[in-house]
């Protein structure tokens, strides 16, 4: 049982299509989430700029901040500029290269990646393991936090850490058997988040799953939080 | 918290061995899913073979039914029926027949599948929403036509937006019952599903090997659900909808009261 479980992808507010809890705190509680990363529903599904203005109001040391920054030119972007950013005070952003329509590995989502130096968390259904080890080749030093990479591109997935060293994965739908240990005993556990992407995606599997990983316990204890300790 | 082992037998009610060509299976092996059901305590777990659900029925049943012996008391046999190959079934010793109309791109309603009504074995067949071959209105259809059948309709239909639809059309039909694992599918869900049909009428299945049965049974482990709801869920609806049949020749009565008496201790492919 690790000693601290940190989920490094949660939402928080309301979703358009279900009715879902808005406030992710009860069901941490519930199920012994210490604290997690999250996003505003409304940076994903309406304004990322008044969902990140919801998100860095709150006030709660458990709920660590992942606002959401789509990169543009002057005009087209969300901030203004990657200053503002950098006053947020963050320790990672979001980028959601499909829902908002930005090239990933384009002139200026490089330029603003470069200029912010923070990590990025990036659901692999906002992009591709192609596209991400291209980011990873033009800036090697990014810290790429891979959200919801599934469990039917494994062996794409397994290329791309072994070719992309500063790619961390979240294992929530990493849901195939023995998934996990099998990501673990080639890259090691440093590299595997515990994450859920709750309420959308479900929290009660990959919380049981995390409990009964066939992993030593330092192993468990570095998805649990350690490894997100590292990336952040 | 999250290790707290089951005091009743735990069924699992959707599961499968062997490999599929869609994606890297990192351990589909029986040894393997009997080590992760003494790991979380699941007592049995019916299955087919994924090599039945694919091109060849026959073998992939004889599979099973080897698998079955070996690992006396923890895994049943959902014998898979291939329309097209009109499988030879046999009524002993399995837990009832597996359809997977997708794969088979034969819907559930098809008249190909008389064999499998008239054996009158509970059936377990993939259900998907939108589906033109597994759509959960062609699981109430055939409930209708065949109302002694008992009839799992496996993930609940897959996807989120359908499961309340899905609960709504099997609530007139007392031998529908919902399935509930595949990756899409969240605690909270199942939670929802037993308050919309009736936990009497919701059943936990892995998808295992396919997908991690620690996941799986998680989702059901740790659903808000009383823990009568629970209870049933996990293995009580299984155990009574299969009855005798789920004890098999080689199980007795006893051994049934709980995990640990037995041992130490899918999405089902989508074309």
């Amino acid at each position: 049982m690790p000693k601290s479980v940190v989920d490094a992808h949660r939402l928080i507010g309301p979703v358009p299509f279900d009715d879902l809890p808005a406030d992710p705190r009860p069901e941490m509680d519930r199920l012994g989430i210490d604290r997690a990363c999250v996003t505003h529903t409304l940076s994903l599904y309406s304004d990322p700029r008044e969902g990140n203005d919801a998100l860095l109001r709150l006030d709660d040391p458990r709920l660590v901040p992942v606002p959401v920054v789509v990169p543009g030119v002057p005009g087209a972007s969300a901030p203004s500029t990657p200053a503002e950013v950098l006053d947020w005070g963050v320790p990672m952003v979001r980028l959601c290269p499909e829902r908002h329509r930005f090239d990933l590995t384009g002139p200026v989502a490089l330029r603003w990646l470069a200029e912010l130096d923070l990590p990025v968390a990036i659901d692999l259904d906002e992009t591709s393991p192609a596209r991400l080890r291209t980011l990873a080749e033009r800036l090697p030093g990014l810290r790429i936090l891979l959200l919801n990479p599934g469990y039917r591109r494994l062996r794409a997935l397994a290329e791309l850490m072994a070719e992309a060293p500063r790619v961390w994965v979240e294992i929530g739908t990493v849901n195939t058997q023995r998934g996990v240990e099998w990501l673990a005993e080639r890259f090691g556990a440093g590299r595997l988040v515990f994450g859920t992407g709750a309420p959308v995606a479900d929290d009660c599997g990959p919380r049981f799953l995390l409990d009964h990983l066939d992993l030593t316990p330092a192993e468990i204890e570095l998805i649990a939080a350690g490894s997100l300790g590292r990336l952040l | 918290m999250t290790r707290r082992l089951p005091q009743a037998p735990v069924l699992d009610a959707h599961g499968h061995i062997g490999t599929w060509p869609d994606f890297l299976i990192p351990d589909p092996s029986a040894e393997g899913l009997v080590a992760t059901m003494d790991r979380v305590g699941v007592t049995a777990m019916g299955v087919s073979h994924l090599l039945a659900v694919g091109p060849d029925a026959g073998r992939g049943n004889r599979l099973a039914m080897e698998t079955a012996a070996r690992f006396p008391g923890r895994f049943g046999v959902w014998q898979v029926y291939n329309p097209h190959h009109r499988t030879p079934l046999v009524s002993d010793g399995v837990w009832g027949v597996k359809l997977h109309p997708d794969v088979h791109q034969c819907p559930l309603d098809d008249p190909r599948y008389e064999p499998v009504w008239r054996l009158g074995l509970p059936v377990l067949a993939h259900g998907q929403t939108d589906s033109p071959w597994s759509d959960p209105a062609r699981f109430a259809a055939v409930a209708a036509r065949h109302p002694d059948v008992p009839l799992l309709m496996g993930h609940t239909g897959l996807w989120p937006y359908g499961f309340d639809r899905a609960a709504r059309l099997a609530a007139g039909h007392p031998n529908l019952h919902l399935e509930v694992c595949g990756s899409r599918m969240t605690g909270r869900w199942i939670a929802r599903l037993a308050a919309t049909i009736g936990a009497e009428r919701v059943l936990f299945g892995s998808d295992a090997c396919f997908l991690d049965l620690r996941t799986g049974y998680g989702r059901v482990a740790l659903a808000p659900l009383t823990e009568a709801d629970r209870a049933l869920i996990q293995g009580g609806n299984l155990a009574r909808l299969l009855g005798p049949r789920l004890l098999g020749p080689r199980l007795h009565g006893p051994r049934l009261h709980g995990p640990r008496l037995l041992g130490p201790a899918s999405e089902s492919p989508r074309p």
